[in-house]
């Protein structure tokens, strides 16, 4: 186990910069999230650091030792793909063994850290199975354990879940910080799920063509976002100029919908907007505005379901916001 | 960091720079004093084009070109004309069988099609058996000796190269495509034509230049048929063998235009073969159509006349094996006199046939797997060489390649004429395009991620490709196995150059025999070598029948 340090990592393909000059530090035994749209180099930094990528430039540490000129097979990484990559020709018990059998751990041994990875991804039992016989979950806990059973200094996560359906994808996220956490091992996690990398993660990188856009707490990136990228993609955000909300400047502000209420609920001193309600959706618990204001400005807006509550479509509207939740983006 | 190689490319390069090594010393060697020879006088001292200017200048070579290109593009026209209808009623037509048809029609791709080319002597030659029971009805017909009866020979062997990858095309036309033109009021006759034709071309096209190729190079069929029409791969042959000075020039003359003409029709099919590959992405084969009653027997009759009158030639050879001979005449009593004459002086030939295959097999699948891996997973420059490099010898006649090693491995450092080792070498270079294209067809399958997978478990990249990908890719590497040692088996263009003393196998007995007036001793070697060939196909059919497409 190590923390994981990456100083001025770049590399480029051709024309592309899949990764620009990225720095960071994961500390031990920390879930740390890369996170970021499709095309951003988040699975080249992760294959960085797995060794499947050569660095054009930068360096890669694990704790104080340097490991981007190591061969990829002896950085002692435990690797989980979207894919789940489990070998067809080995059987549940073979394929958790791979590792062991690599390390040439002794054959009893092998047979007790099988059984004990097994049973910590819940698939006791499952050994004599063939990876035909699984479904997708089960395949990719297989994978998990494989990963584990090594012991790995460092564990690393490709979009592990994009394959599995919603409802299991949101157990298994869970299941996989419980046991991260549980072990200790510094994990990377790659995704680009803004969801699912704030439910697991310690710290999140946002990732932005290659850069890095802000590294932080989830809440903090979700609250003070630093650029107009990071805003819009954790999470949604009315992008407004800041004139509109009294402020100087030509800046935008970022006004979440969750700040904004309706102004017979808010408190008096809260700023208020007016306009017309172009749209109304219920999904379950909350309900989803578009507010139309007079320069044609539309505002998202959300809040809790309340059954006293009757609002149409064509309706005039006042808003009210927190002023303490507007973020002034540069 | 040895030699500034990033490690994870350690493996593909030490891979490539083997395969590069072998097949420079093997392939391009052989070739560039093939090549050399052609431009060198006769002392093989001063630089001239003269040669060329003899051999183009001479009628008979003009005409061995003018010859050998004629039928080939002929006997492409033909093969495809007969194998397209067939393929399209295997693939859509109700026809009774299919399975029988398929494995059947497999078969002429594996037997050696000089021995069907003998069988046509033996039965409608000038003393053939079918031609006297005409005549003894006072019929007769035109000679199957020169362009007829090879061209013949060319269409009842070469026509699965046409059929089976048009087969795959049209089970791979996406059905939705023929729903919406009959949507739009065309009628099934039309969309044939108009959507599902188009559609499968490239595949036809590639098929019927893999025929034109087969044509150019062979040796066997117009050695046994041409009589005295030039041929190009014939009077190369003939040429080495003639030639006295100690360079061989006239020789080297034919072979390098033998290699340009094949290597030009070989670039156009690569570029078609790309366009196959994206056709056979399967998802669900197209519906069989419904068709009435005199076209259903029309397409049963066609698809099993074809599939059997291209193997009648080798069901007469066996036959006739087992028929006494006296001198060149036959005799129908049965007897094992044949097998006698042939197997009492000597074993060996057999013995030589069966080792041979085998070390070529063992030969071929270690160069050409790894070959095959790399040329897939790594996108490279030194890969796309190595890709072209191992394809080159697809496009070399055996004859020039065999000329080739005589004039490279006849001294200087390392001397392999006379030997057994030289055979094998030329067998092995001759087939790793096979492997190379089969085995990188299979890796293309396997997930890179279970390699990945595989490394970040502690396994290094080498054990990487022992431990996952060859176990993965056994089915395919063992059927490539087969067909390699079933060809070298019969492979004789090569051998009839390279043979020395001891060191015959069968293909040899079998050339010299008919040489002579051996016709019994033929019968016996050509029986011999369709068992040889046809025992493990049978024995191994359903691994084979798996992955013997992507062996095309
Ligand atoms: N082997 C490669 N060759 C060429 N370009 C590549 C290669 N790998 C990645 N790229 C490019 O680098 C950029 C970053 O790719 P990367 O796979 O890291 O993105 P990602 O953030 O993982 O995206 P996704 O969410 O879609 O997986 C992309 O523009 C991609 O096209
Ligand atoms: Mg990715």
């Amino acid at each position: 186990m190590a923390g994981i340090v990456i100083s001025g990592v770049s590399r480029t393909f051709g024309a592309v910069r899949a990764v620009d000059n990225a720095s960071l530090e994961v500390g031990e035994g920390e879930f740390f999230t890369l996170l970021g749209p499709s095309g951003c180099g988040k699975t080249t930094l992760l294959r960085m650091i797995a060794g499947f990528t050569e660095l054009n430039g930068g360096e890669i540490r694990f704790g104080s030792e340097r490991i981007d000129r190591l061969p990829a097979h002896v950085r002692d990484i435990g690797m989980v793909f979207q894919n789940y990559a489990v070998f067809p020709n080995l059987t549940v018990a073979g394929n958790v063994a791979y590792g062991l059998r690599a390390r040439k751990v002794a054959t009893a041994e092998i047979e007790r850290r099988v059984e004990e990875a097994l049973a910590l991804v819940q698939l006791t039992g499952y050994g004599t199975r063939w990876p035909h016989q699984l479904s997708g979950g089960q395949l990719q806990r297989v994978a998990i354990a494989r990963a584990l059973v090594i012991r790995p200094r460092v564990l690393l996560f490709d979009e592990p879940l994009s394959n599995l359906d919603a409802r299991l994808r949101v157990s298994m996220r869970t299941e996989i910080r419980d046991l991260q956490k549980s072990l200790g091992i510094t994990a990377i996690y790659v995704t680009h799920d803004q969801e699912e990398a704030m439910s697991v993660s310690d710290r999140i990188a946002l990732m932005n063509a290659g850069r890095l856009e802000q590294v932080g707490v989830p809440v903090d990136i979700y609250r003070h976002p630093v650029s107009r990228f990071a805003a819009e993609f954790m999470g949604t955000t009315n992008l407004v100029p800041a004139r509109m909300v009294g402020r100087a400047g030509d800046q935008f502000v970022s006004l979440r919908p969750e700040a904004l209420h309706l102004a017979s609920d808010a408190p008096q001193d809260w700023p208020v907007l007016s306009g017309t309600l172009a749209h109304v959706e219920l999904l379950g618990p909350i309900m989803r505005l578009d507010v139309k204001l007079s320069d044609g400005t539309v505002l998202k807006a959300a809040m809790l379901d309340a059954p006293d509550r009757s609002l149409q479509a064509g309706a005039t509207i006042s808003l009210a916001y927190d002023p303490a939740r507007l973020t002034v983006l540069p | 960091m040895k030699l500034g190689v990033p490690h994870n490319l350690r493996l593909p390069v030490a891979i490539a720079a083997l395969g590069l090594l072998f097949l420079g010393l093997f392939l391009l060697y052989p070739l560039f004093n093939v090549f050399s020879a052609s431009v060198l006088d006769a002392d093989g001292e001063r630089l001239t084009f003269a040669n060329y200017a003899k051999i183009l200048g001479r009628p008979f070579y003009r005409a061995a070109i003018a010859n050998t290109l004629a039928i080939g593009v002929a006997a492409t026209a033909i093969t495809t004309a007969l194998a397209v209808p067939f393929a399209f009623a295997l693939a859509r037509l109700p026809v009774p069988g299919k399975a029988a048809i398929l494995a059947m029609a497999a078969l002429p791709l594996v037997l050696p099609s000089f021995v069907s080319a003998y069988a046509i002597v033996l039965l409608l030659g000038r003393s053939g058996i079918v031609t006297q029971w005409l005549q003894s009805w006072g019929l007769g017909f035109g000679s199957i000796y020169g362009a007829g009866g090879i061209i013949l020979v060319y269409t009842l062997t070469l026509y699965p190269y046409v059929l089976l990858p048009t087969i795959a095309a049209f089970k791979a036309v996406d059905v939705s495509m023929e729903e919406a033109a009959q949507g739009l009021g065309s009628s099934p006759r039309r969309t044939v034509w108009t959507v599902t034709l188009p559609i499968v071309m490239p595949a036809v096209l590639a098929g019927a230049l893999l025929v034109f190729i087969e044509t150019l190079e062979n040796f066997g069929v117009p050695f046994v048929l041409a009589e005295d029409m030039p041929i190009f791969a014939v009077e190369a042959f003939k040429l080495f063998i003639g030639e006295t000075a100690p360079n061989p020039a006239s020789a080297g003359v034919l072979g390098v235009l033998l290699i340009l003409t094949t290597a030009l029709v070989l670039l156009v099919q690569r570029r078609f073969l790309s366009a196959r590959r994206f056709a056979t992405n399967t998802r669900q084969a197209p519906p069989i159509l419904r068709i009435g009653r005199p076209l259903q027997v029309a397409a049963t009759i066609y698809c099993w006349a074809i599939v059997i009158l291209a193997l009648v030639p080798f069901f007469a050879i066996v036959v006739l094996s087992f028929m006494e001979f006296r001198g060149p005449v036959l005799h129908p009593n049965f007897s094992l006199a044949n097998f006698g004459g042939l197997f009492d002086r000597s074993l060996r030939p057999l013995v030589n046939t069966l080792v041979f295959a085998t070390l070529a097999a063992a030969c071929v699948t270690l160069i050409g797997v790894p070959i095959g891996y790399v040329v897939s997973r790594w996108r490279s420059g030194v890969a796309t060489l190595l890709d072209v490099v191992a394809t080159l010898p697809f496009a070399v006649a055996g004859t020039v390649l065999a000329i080739g090693f005589v004039v490279s491995f006849n001294s200087g450092p390392l001397v392999l004429t006379g030997g057994p080792l030289i055979l094998v070498l030329a067998y092995s270079v001759r087939k790793v395009p096979f492997a190379v294209r089969s085995a990188s067809a299979i890796v293309h399958q396997i997930d890179a991620s279970l390699e990945e997978a595989s490394i970040s478990l502690g396994r290094s990249p080498f054990q990487t490709l022992m431990r996952v990908v060859v176990p993965l890719m056994l089915g395919g590497i063992l059927s490539g196995v087969v067909l390699t040692w079933v060809t070298v088996a019969s492979e004789l263009s090569a051998t009839v150059v390279l043979y020395s003393g001891p060191w015959r196998p069968m293909t040899v007995v079998m050339f010299q025999a008919l040489e002579g007036s051996g016709a019994g001793i033929a019968t016996a070697a050509a029986s011999t070598l369709i068992v040889v060939t046809l025992l493990p196909i049978i024995l191994l059919y359903r691994l084979v029948r798996r992955y013997e497409l992507s062996m095309l």
